[in-house]
């Protein structure tokens, strides 16, 4: 008890202030940034109703990264001004990596969003540089192959036969590093990319690429999207021609639970992989659900984005090394040198299950896998999520769409072009 | 081919109404409208609204938004339309205030609506949406109803005011009822583009912009004013999108797109059919 006192006040004179600064950051304008900050809201709320973080109340301040590397340096080095003792937040791997200079200059604790795997190559090149940055809310990018692969493997398990895949990705560093780790394993599965396309954000044609991937006789279109923002237009587009091809893949988008009605329920039968490893209609522990439930009585509606779940569980995780550094007698337990020592004691052999169950690896990644955090293989249907692979968190099964069965109608094709050119003629005519 | 001709059409054709409208403004009324973007998306907001109350009424208001938003920006530009500069400031804040407006109320993630016509037709062995079709039919259509009417009495006199609005006061042409009526149905061909874009694609609020830079390059290349002009250079812009995309790649399609009117405008600074001044 008096060890415990003794330890306080050094926080005390440490910190000087009665409450512990938290800072979110990520862009503001976008759902992944506004659930970030909503979800921290939430934590800290809880957190503060029970006494706070070692007496210490969270207060949170924001800054918005606009999703530009420049403004998003400037905003976290203003944070750090304002007091934030640990950063939440991120999106968008191009911008993490330039924060992650300027977090190792302020030495500030990251609990980070991002996918690319050159942010954990940071950590295990320059540990001391580096140390400080933690990715909590998604795998690493190269886990999304691992998952995309096992998507194909799992589909092939279920009757459908996949050798073709017709890719469409965001053309941007998280791909890259994906497509890296997938072809060798799609190869090795005996699975042929027959096009990889590389679309720029705000991209809409995709019914010209639907086409495409037919005439190639693909089994799969695999979109891997994060940040070109027309997900719904391809959902569209793919419904709409109702090609014999699964639209099966990464879409940032369909994880959000407000995708269905977005696209008029065109997403249905889609399947994608659950990044950041909770869903919805699927939360794979109790504490999820209750948040899943709290954050809807608080803002009126679901997690707008996956990082929710890796914010709320960072402040948590957080809050968790804080007060374990204290219980082992640390001076200051706040201080970040600190604080990354007790984080990374949540190892595979140490998991923590918050809204999902985690534990980091030596280069500060989540661990990936059954146990831990996966990017679930999920499936619209209905209106309703489902995680149809693995297993032991499935709640639905693969469902292909019902115009698989159906015998394609010939629609008249000659008479419309004829029509077309009559009209054209007519007009020329008419000048 | 086949594939290339239709897409090609169908970007086209969309922004053909896009840009005529705004040609038409410039070249009647020698105003920028940087608000014509922002018609097109609320246009398309308020059918995927209406259509989940009632889809048969999801057209028309669309089309009401068009006449109401031309009325307004007929009122909010005639004080300052003297000065070319004051007009786009007004115009353009105008545009970002309805952007952040549908914003607030939409959000910022992309909205559809189901397409009018559904199905797919096969055309020589290549499937396209009957709503693309429709979609092409419907723009040449209408563009060919502009054509036909700048040929009526009324075109006469739309098309004398575009030359010399003094020499059409003194015959006795009311110019202010012209600007409306030009005002009014410029703004009735965003909302249609924005009707069809809304079916085959889907609109965010960011689109306004997009769509103003669209329609804004497209009149250049066409040459400003020239209304023919415009819907020339959206098919072009059409088919080099569509050929783009088939032959280098989907990534490249804005890359060329835009170099292509650069270089356009290096070898004819004018445009195709330039007014000159």
């Amino acid at each position: 008890m008096l060890r415990c006192l003794v330890a306080l006040l050094m926080v005390v004179g440490c910190v000087g202030a009665e409450e512990i600064v938290v800072g979110v950051i990520g862009p503001m304008d976008l759902p992944e940034g506004k659930a970030e900050l909503r979800a921290v809201q939430l934590a800290a709320e809880e957190i503060n109703e029970k006494g706070g973080i070692l007496g210490y109340k969270v207060k949170v301040i924001y800054g918005d990264t606009k999703l530009n590397p420049s403004v998003a340096s400037s905003e976290l080095r203003r944070l750090v001004d304002e007091g934030a003792r640990v950063l939440i937040g991120g999106f968008s791997s191009g911008v993490m990596l330039a924060m992650m200079e300027t977090m190792a200059e302020e030495k500030v604790v990251f609990l980070a969003d991002c996918s690319s795997p050159r942010a954990s190559a940071k950590v295990s090149e320059n540990y001391e540089k580096y140390k400080y940055w933690f990715r909590i809310s998604q795998n690493n990018g190269t886990t999304f192959a691992y998952d995309l692969a096992d998507m194909i493997s799992f589909l092939r398990g279920k009757g459908y036969d996949v050798k073709r895949v017709y890719i469409i990705r965001d053309e941007h560093i998280w791909t890259e590093d994906v497509m890296k780790a997938l072809k060798p394993l799609l190869d090795d599965m005996g699975v042929e990319v027959v096009k990889d396309v590389p679309i720029p954000r705000g991209y809409s044609e995709f019914e010209q690429l639907i086409i495409e991937a037919e005439d190639m006789n693909a089994d799969v279109i695999m979109p891997i999207l994060a940040i070109t923002g027309t997900d719904d237009i391809l959902v569209k587009q793919w419904a709409t021609l109702k090609p014999k091809i699964l639209l099966a893949g990464h879409s940032l988008a369909a994880i959000d639970s407000g995708f269905y009605n977005r696209t008029e329920g065109s997403a249905n039968y889609m399947v994608f992989i659950a990044d950041g490893g909770a869903l919805v209609t699927a939360p794979p522990t109790e504490r999820c659900r209750e948040f899943i439930e709290s954050y809807k009585s608080k803002y009126g509606h679901y997690p707008e984005s996956h990082q929710a779940y890796g914010a709320y569980d960072a402040l948590y995780i957080y809050k968790l090394a804080v007060e374990r550094a204290n219980e082992s007698g640390e001076s200051d337990p706040f201080d970040p040198d600190t604080v990354v020592r007790y984080l990374e004691m949540f190892n595979e052999s140490n998991p923590v299950e918050l809204t999902r169950v985690i534990a980091f690896t030596s280069n500060h990644d989540l661990a990936w896998g059954d146990r831990y955090v996966r990017n679930w293989i999920s499936q619209w249907q209905d209106g309703k999520q489902y995680i149809i692979h693995p297993k032991n968190v499935a709640n639905g099964d693969l469902k292909l769409p019902d115009w698989f069965k159906k015998e394609e109608v010939k629609t008249p094709g000659f008479e419309i072009a004829v029509a077309l050119v009559a009209l054209i003629a007519l007009a020329l005519r008419r000048r | 081919m086949i594939s290339v001709l239709i897409f090609g059409a169908v970007i086209g054709g969309i922004w053909a109404l896009v840009a005529s409208g705004f040609s038409l403004i410039f070249g009647v009324m020698r105003i920028l409208n940087f608000g014509h973007g922002a018609i097109f998306v609320a246009s398309a907001y308020m059918a995927i609204f209406v259509s989940k109350i009632c889809y048969p009424l999801s057209l028309p208001s669309a089309l009401l938004v068009g006449v109401l938003f031309g009325l307004m920006f007929y009122t909010i530009t005639k004080p300052v339309r003297e000065n070319e500069v004051a007009v786009i400031i007004v115009t353009l804040a105008t545009a970002l205030l309805i952007q952040q407006i549908l914003l607030s109320i939409f959000g910022d993630r992309g909205l559809t609506m189901q397409p009018l016509l559904r199905g797919v037709v096969n055309l020589f062995g290549v499937r396209f949406t009957v709503m693309r079709i429709f979609s092409i039919v419907i723009a040449l259509t209408v563009l060919i109803a502009l054509e036909v009417m700048m040929r009526t009495r009324f075109g006469k006199k739309i098309e004398a005011v575009s030359e010399d609005f003094e020499s059409a006061m003194l015959v006795g042409i009311n110019v202010e009822r012209v600007y409306i009526f030009v005002m009014v149905l410029s703004s009735i061909l965003a909302s249609l583009a924005g009707y069809f874009y809304v079916q085959i694609f889907s609109v965010n609020p960011e689109l306004s912009l997009r769509a103003l830079i669209y329609a804004f390059a497209i009149v250049i290349l066409g040459g400003l004013g020239s209304v023919r002009g415009s819907i020339l250079a959206s098919f072009i812009i059409g088919y080099i999108v569509a050929l783009t995309i088939t032959l280098l790649g989907s990534r490249w399609s804005e890359f060329v797109m835009l170099l292509t009117i650069i270089l356009t405008l290096i070898v004819k600074p004018s445009g195709i059919f330039g007014v000159e001044e």
